[in-house]
């Protein structure tokens, strides 16, 4: 059975969303800084928005853990809205950004680290879905 | 030896080609071909929770068709089938079938039960776990559906969404101890899916 159903496994790996990882953010202590999550769905799937219209529909959703950087504000695209068999749905598809609008502390020693963000999405393409995956985000930080 | 470790090798890199070549083409996963009855294999037991707190073994649906349906309520194209399901365990039901929800919902029950409610649906639906899918050959996309025949027996797999006509032709040869034909569908078939079905 396992053996049999590889095909449908390899079809969920290829549903996972592409991350770019993200660049270096160098900032200073108490300024701000916008970070632009780049990602790709591949073709044929769609991801859920970040406000889906159904409530057992499960959202996008980026959070970045305390760290070096306190998180300001996270901006998500602009849905697209589909129809699948009778359902409205809000998704993204294609290449899309995620912004975050980080804030050094004003007290923030000079150093560098890294903060730590999780990805949280589920993916469909027009026939199937796939589990809920939860990515991990990594941005390396130096604070000057 | 070594001649053996290359022929090896060229072996698991030709069937991973081909696999890969297979999963693109989307449509062809989404459905097999029903096996003749010597070829079926038992559809592995389980034991899980329904939404009453019962512990349901797979196995004592024994003497009955079951269409085993994996789901989630996150998931729309299972959503869509819903409503065929309902329809089915009304119509069949007297004759020796029924239809059994498998969530797998992370949240468990406290979003289950509310969607069973909204949704009114008028059949059995258990929670299911990891090992059960295990089972199934992993369950990696949703819905995927199981006809078993009234020995126990997978003679049919769903990949995503299948079409209500197919699932009720399926429904009433597996009721009427026919096999289900490649005509009475127009599936394609799809190899693989249903070989080596136990664990």
């Amino acid at each position: 059975m396992a053996l049999g159903l590889l095909p449908v496994f390899l079809l969920a790996q290829q549903s996972k969303i592409i991350i770019t990882p993200p660049a270096q953010i160098v900032t200073k202590p108490g300024a701000t800084v916008t970070e632009t999550l780049k990602l790709e769905a591949p073709p044929g799937i769609h991801v859920n928005s970040d406000k889906p219209k159904d409530e057992f529909i499960i959202p996008m959703k980026l959070t970045w853990a305390d760290g070096l950087l306190l998180t300001k504000s996270i901006t998500y695209p602009k849905a697209e809205e589909i129809k699948v068999g009778s359902q409205d749905l809000t998704v993204f598809t294609g290449n899309f950004t995620i912004q975050t609008v980080f804030e050094a502390p004003p007290k923030a020693s000079s150093g560098s680290g890294a903060i730590t963000g999780k990805l949280r999405y589920q993916a469909c393409n027009n026939q199937m879905c796939f589990r809920p995956v939860t990515a991990d985000v990594h941005i390396p930080v130096v604070i000057e | 030896m070594r001649q053996l470790k290359l022929l090896a090798l060229f072996l698991i890199a030709g069937t991973l080609v081909l696999l890969i070549s297979h999963s693109r083409r989307t449509p062809d996963i989404t459905r097999a071909d029903t096996k003749v009855e010597g070829d079926r294999k038992p559809a592995p037991d389980f034991t899980l929770k329904d939404a009453s707190g019962a512990t349901i073994a797979l196995s004592s649906y024994r003497g009955k068709v079951v269409l085993l349906n994996f789901w989630a309520t996150w998931c729309g194209p299972c959503e869509l089938e819903i409503p065929w399901f309902e329809q089915f365990e009304q119509q069949y039901k007297s004759k020796g079938f029924e239809v059994v929800g498998v969530s797998m919902d992370d949240d468990g029950w406290p979003t289950v039960k509310p969607f069973i409610a909204a949704k009114k649906i008028n059949y059995r639906i258990l929670l299911g776990n990891d090992s059960v899918t295990q089972l199934y050959g992993g369950v990696d996309a949703l819905p995927t559906t199981f006809m078993i025949d009234r020995d126990g027996r997978i003679a049919d797999v769903h990949v995503g969404l299948a079409g209500k006509d197919e699932y009720a032709n399926e429904i009433q040869n597996l009721l009427a101890g026919r096999e289900t034909t490649d005509s009475s569908r127009g599936a394609r078939p799809v190899a693989g899916l249903l070989t080596g079905a136990t664990k």
